[in-house]
């Protein structure tokens, strides 16, 4: 499902120097696996989700997604590649704040190929999250845990194999991310790809495998149960 | 992207930009608004001057001969039989209608009822003959055509002179107000070789005769009548003076673009051109022009404002919307999304403001015409409506305000498309 290989990210500075943040990091994720990232913070964890999402294109090194080599991709199809084959859920929630649930879980369907049957399956992903009843509420009148849920629902409109999620239960108190990670646990389940950097001991211990991101690399925390690639015979 | 979903996209946004939109859409208003009542206010006085005040044909040139004869001394410049037929044999030349002035001085004299009122007057009168074609379409009554001693002669009388009448001169002296029907079949004597003014400038008799309006021409002699060219030509034999050359030739080009042509030709022959109406008519169609274009450039500068007002505001909400077009674009837009969006935003707003800008302007000029037919006071060629709004200054008017704000949101709008995702996303 991924394919990193040999990736090199380098921010520049307000003062003109360079900060290697990834230095030539690799990674290999097979479909249908849940892998958490953890690492010290600042370490480039989501600068990572950012390149794997296709959101952030300035790199060296050969990043592959769901068979999508992203180097060389236009504009057009980079946003055809994120409408379609990631969902991202942010810490954050980044819903927007005067569309109601069901519409925030619709907006994708604003940039590709709507089907025709769009807030039917908008409305069931939100029954799918256990926010049916509250498919018309504005963000504000959501708690926390809820309006992550919308955000995930979101994320799954596209019916990507792929979820990339940063820190998704860092805005959440424990009882409620619980819930949602069990919710990525079902969904993990389901077959989906999970990749979902953390904090959250209870969200690595989920994961199959958990990668630890330091001095810009990748390096095994715990080889995965079933498949592990690279892993120990 | 689909226009469904930018529609539903840019009604959020305005939705929320609610204020900030509607003072955006409130300056291209004015600016628009502003344009298209100027606009329309010059096309209706210009209209006005060209086809009431200073009616030209443009087709039509008035030869006359030099004001001082040098070209008589060479053997030219005068404008005989021979040189009319030059004259019409010209390249470009329809036809040639002559004209002749009675060259003797003439009065009237009237003392009775006038439309109802009991009048007593007496004036100069200046007679000029034409040929009956050049004014047959304004001829109301009979024929154009001298009828011989003793018959009264067919006049016909200004438009011109007709409105100055009735908007200052009877108003002033409470006579009636009088239309060209009404005139005619009006006689009234007149008495040619005779004047109050220059008293002895003629010798031998007078001659008594009436006069019978037979209709209004814009092309007849603004101050006295127009008759028929046989009837100025048996005066003037009766009285012995020039019965031979013409004062006057009036040339139909067979196109207006052929009229400098001609000009030149006639120039060539010794002779002049007799332009001061058509001088006068640009002159204030100039006049107006310049007035019209600088009150025109004034509210484009409205428009400018209006443009750097969006630019301002599309810019704020663009910043403050940086989250949010991260987020549109992690879930599929593109950069050119983005700005399409911004754009539209900013084209509802400028078709909105351009529409309203253009009613309002419509409005006010209704407003204006209904005000001044209240209460401004009857003055000669007072029009019925002092504006002109031909479809391409109404659709000019929205499409100016549309450009506006397109203007205004070129700049924000790239903004937006640049906006960094992974970095309005973090954290
Ligand atoms: N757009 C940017 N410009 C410059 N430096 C950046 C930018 N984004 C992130 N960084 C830097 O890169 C490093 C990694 O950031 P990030 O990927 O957000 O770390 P993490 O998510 O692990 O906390 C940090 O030192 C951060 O300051
Ligand atoms: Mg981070």
């Amino acid at each position: 499902m991924i394919q990193a290989r040999d990736v090199v990210k380098t921010y520049v500075d307000g003062d003109g120097t360079q900060v290697r943040v990834l230095d030539g990091m690799s990674l290999d994720v097979t479909e249908g696996e849940f892998v958490a990232v953890v690492g010290s913070s600042g370490s480039g964890k989501s600068t990572l989700l950012h390149l794997l999402g296709g959101l952030d294109v300035d790199y060296r090194g050969d990043i592959s997604v769901g068979g999508v080599k992203l180097r060389g991709l236009g504009d057009k199809a980079l946003a055809h590649f994120r409408n379609t084959h990631v969902g991202f859920v942010f810490q954050s929630f980044h819903l927007i704040p005067n569309l109601s649930a069901v519409e925030n879980v619709l907006l994708p369907s604003h940039f590709g190929v709507a089907p025709p049957d769009a807030r039917k399956r908008a409305e069931a992903l939100l029954e799918r999250v256990g926010l049916g009843a509250k498919k018309d509420r504005a963000p504000v009148r959501l708690s926390g845990g809820e309006r992550q849920r919308v955000a995930i629902a979101r994320a799954l409109f596209g019916k990507p194999r792929l979820l990339l999620c940063d820190e998704p239960t860092g805005n959440l108190d424990a009882a409620t991310g619980t819930g949602v990670i069990a919710l990525f646990q079902d969904l993990h389940r389901e077959g989906l790809t999970v990749l979902c950097v953390t904090h959250e001991e209870r969200m690595s211990a989920a994961a199959g495998r958990v990668l630890r991101l330091k001095d810009g690399q990748l390096v095994e925390e715990r080889a995965g149960l079933q498949v592990a690639t690279g892993g120990s015979p | 992207m689909r226009l469904d979903a930018l529609s539903r996209l840019v009604r959020l946004s305005l939705a929320r930009e609610r204020k900030g939109a509607f003072f955006s859409a409130f300056g291209v208003a004015m600016g628009v608004g502003a344009l298209v009542f100027f606009v329309g206010l010059g096309l209706g006085v210009g209209a006005v001057i060209r086809e009431k005040v200073f009616p030209t044909d443009a087709r039509l040139v008035d030869v006359v001969p030099p004001a001082v004869s040098l070209g008589s001394l060479l053997g030219g410049g005068t404008l005989d039989a021979p040189t009319v037929e030059r004259l019409r044999e010209l390249p470009g030349v329809e036809a040639a209608y002559r004209k002749m002035n009675v060259r003797v001085p003439a009065v009237t004299r009237y003392d009775g009822v006038f439309f109802g009122t009991r009048l007593r007057m007496g004036m100069e009168v200046l007679a000029l003959g034409v040929e009956p074609a050049l004014v047959q379409g304004d001829v109301q009554m009979g024929e154009f055509k001298d009828a011989g001693e003793g018959q009264p002669i067919p006049a016909l009388v200004s438009t011109r002179l007709l409105e100055l009448y009735n908007k200052t001169f009877a108003p002033a002296r409470k006579l009636p107000q009088l239309s060209a029907n009404m005139l005619v079949g009006f006689g009234f004597p007149v008495e040619f070789n005779r004047s109050y003014v220059a008293a002895a400038s003629a010798s031998g008799p007078t001659q008594s005769g009436q006069a019978q309006v037979v209709g209004a021409s814009d092309r007849a002699l603004l101050a006295g009548i127009t008759i028929p060219l046989d009837a100025a030509i048996r005066l003037n034999r009766a009285f012995g003076v020039d019965a031979e050359n013409y004062s006057g030739v009036t040339l139909v080009a067979t196109d207006p673009s052929q009229v400098p042509v001609i000009v030149d030709a006639v120039k060539g022959m010794g002779l002049e051109i007799d332009d001061q109406e058509r001088r006068m008519a640009e002159n204030s169609g100039a006049a107006v022009a310049l007035t019209t274009s600088a009150l025109a450039l004034l509210s484009l500068l409205i428009c400018i404002l209006a443009a750097v007002n969006i630019a301002h505001s599309l810019s704020a909400s663009v910043r403050a919307r940086a989250k949010e077009i991260g987020v549109m674009q992690a879930v599929g837009a593109s950069r050119a999304d983005i700005r399409a969006i911004v754009l539209a935003e900013a084209a509802v707003v400028g078709l909105a403001g351009g529409a309203a800008g253009t009613i309002a302007a419509l409005l006010l000029a209704l407003g204006v015409n209904r005000l001044a037919a209240g209460y401004l006071p009857n003055f000669p060629f007072k029009p019925d409506s002092f504006f002109s709004f031909p479809w391409p200054v109404v659709a000019g008017g929205v499409a100016l305000g549309l450009l506006a704000a397109l203007a205004g949101a070129y700049f924000p709008s790239r903004r937006a498309a640049a906006t960094d995702p992974a970095r309005t996303l973090a954290g």
